[in-house]
């Protein structure tokens, strides 16, 4: 731990005039645009308060018992729990699959690492305009491919109250996998050759060598990126917005667009800000255990 | 050896298909999009289906006639982006170097609710921001969407600069303390040319993550300013939907600034790690 006794050293020269230097730009960011909006977010949520109202009374956890007994909000905890499960461990996987095919050198790598990264450029919201036309009957490419084995036009699985959530899911898989792969790649480059070869050389199979050299270096950067994905999929709010709108009937609804819906569509801006607390907590929650797993790995 | 040889021949062949396939799920869309919006369209009425059209560029202009403000969206999109990539990396930087030359109790930890912060979705903000800022009168301004995009993306630029700041030696930062150099100067000349790739992969990635934001200019503005994801929207109303061609064009034009970014610096784009704790 050179560096840290290093870095010991030098706090002696961080004056109180170079902290505030350091930590004022960004704390004035964080706190004005994120912390403080939580926070009166938070404090709204247990009272009545809304922009366009003349009086705020405080309703305790009211606004909570009503948005958990909406029948709609559960159906999009269900909705963002199923994508949560089964998106995230995907595309972990598909990811960590494609960053073992581009490690080491082959040919054109720079290439297919930027050809592999596009779907991740894409927005959410424009991923849904592109799905919502690719899956269509006319001039998609699921109908075109299903044209070529002989199989009657179907409509789009979007439509469907069945296939739309793992529609949903599948699309984006696509649009995730290859951040998790862009964010892999350099954690496969950091470790040492002589690992990769001692594998080889005892001759296990990729997957043991992805589960016993890999997966053991790679720990905090897998839990990091772990972390990213479950605020992504909880969140889940602009790639539902084109692709499905939420339906058909409650398929495809998540947290957020209940949360928009309440607070900008039907003015109902408590159980909006509820809602939007109950996204927060669960991140939070899961932000609790990424710091402790973390940590216990540290010490 | 002759075996281990031949068997390293077929892991190589096996690979190159492999990533075939791979570029056949997750690249063929996009190539699919491409051709539409060049007026190559799928006719899936046909038996067998087939492509169709001859091969036009009437499609991009038809975006600006979908939708007149396209352009200028464009122009916001872009501007709003790269403001708030640089104050965000500015910001962070700053915040990084302290965090990464302090020591206290859980500063580790610190760093770590960072990435936690980095993960919150814009949804359990928003709502209270769009009212803080239609007080402060920075609803459909630019200054509010740059200040709140910068703000959004900090968390995860301090998180990936204290990774690359912690991990360097001090050596050449003591010696200029020692010189007697301000804080900005030992910045400037030891740290910045230390980790300028690493800056710029964090201004490109927040960049992207910038210009595909939706929810904060959504609520942050009310017609007056648009960006490229929020004009969208507007593709699909109850009025009216757009022909695909021409949606094509338009998701192309949105693609091809960051594609194009993403590939002329694909090389500084390594330095993006998410690696605060040094692989041992």
């Amino acid at each position: 731990m050179a560096v840290c006794a290093a870095a010991n050293d030098s706090v002696m020269r961080l004056s109180r005039r170079d902290r505030v230097i350091l930590f004022a730009p960004a704390a004035v960011l964080l706190t004005g645009w994120l912390i403080l909006p939580a926070v009166l977010g938070l404090l709204a949520s247990l009272t009545d308060y809304s922009p366009f109202a003349q009086a705020v009374h405080l309703s305790g956890l009211t606004n909570y018992a009503a948005v958990l007994s909406d029948h709609l909000f559960t159906a999009a905890v269900r909705n963002v729990a199923v994508l949560t499960m089964v998106a995230v461990p995907l595309e972990l996987a598909i990811g960590f699959g494609l960053a073992y095919l581009l490690r080491g050198p082959i040919w054109g790598r720079g290439l297919w690492r930027v050809l592999l990264l596009l779907p991740w450029l894409v927005s959410p919201i424009a991923s849904g305009v592109m799905w919502h036309f690719l899956l269509g009957p006319t001039r998609g490419i699921l109908n075109f491919a299903l044209g070529w084995i002989g199989r009657p036009e179907l409509a789009s699985p979007t439509g469907d109250i069945r296939l739309a959530l793992p529609t949903t899911i599948a699309v984006e898989i696509w649009r995730v996998a290859p951040l998790v792969t862009f964010l892999l790649l350099p954690g496969f480059a950091s470790i040492p050759g002589e690992r990769w070869e001692d594998a080889t050389l005892s001759g296990a199979s990729w997957m043991r060598t992805a589960l016993d050299v890999v997966v053991p270096a790679l720990r905090p950067l897998l839990l990091a990126i772990t972390m990213l994905l479950i605020g992504l999929s909880l969140g889940t709010f602009d790639a539902v917005l084109i692709l499905t709108g939420g339906g058909p009937g409650t398929s495809t609804v998540t947290p957020a667009l209940y949360s928009y819906n309440q607070a900008f569509g039907a003015n109902n801006w408590p159980l909006g800000a509820a809602s939007a607390w109950l996204i927060a907590a669960g991140v939070l929650g899961a932000g609790l255990v990424y710091v402790g797993l973390a940590r216990s790995r540290a010490s | 050896m002759i075996g281990m040889r031949a068997q390293r021949r077929r892991d190589r062949t096996v690979r190159v298909l492999l990533l075939v396939a791979a570029l056949g799920i997750f690249v063929l869309p996009l190539v699919w999009t491409a051709l539409a919006a060049l007026g190559l369209q799928a006719n899936n009425s046909s038996s067998p289906p087939s492509f169709h059209g001859p091969p036009t560029l009437d499609h991009f202009s038809e975006v600006g006639l979908a939708e007149p403000s396209f352009w200028q969206e464009l122009f916001t999109s872009t501007a709003a982006a790269a403001c708030a990539a640089v104050l965000a990396v500015a910001a962070a930087l700053l915040t990084a170097y302290g965090l990464a030359r302090s020591r206290f109790p859980g500063d580790r930890l610190i760093i770590q609710w960072f990435l936690v912060l980095a993960s919150l979705p814009a949804m359990a903000y928003v709502i209270p921001l769009s009212d803080l800022m239609r007080r402060a009168h920075l609803i459909d301004t630019f200054a509010g969407v740059v200040l709140t995009e910068a703000a959004v993306t900090t968390p995860l630029a301090i998180y990936v600069l204290y990774g690359a700041l912690v991990q360097l030696s001090t050596e050449w930062e003591e010696a200029a303390w020692l010189d007697g150099a301000s804080i900005f100067s030992v910045l400037r000349r030891v740290v910045l040319p230390l980790v300028g790739p690493t800056l710029g992969a964090t201004a490109i990635i927040l960049f992207v993550l910038d210009w595909n934001l939706l929810l904060v200019p959504l609520v942050l503005t009310a017609g007056g300013l648009k960006t490229v994801p929020v004009a969208m929207i507007d593709f699909f109303t109850f009025e009216r939907e757009l022909e695909w061609p021409t949606a094509a064009a338009a998701l192309i034009i949105s693609l091809l600034p960051v594609a194009i970014l993403v590939a002329v610096f694909h090389r500084v784009l390594d330095r993006f790690a998410l690696n605060v704790a040094p692989a041992d």
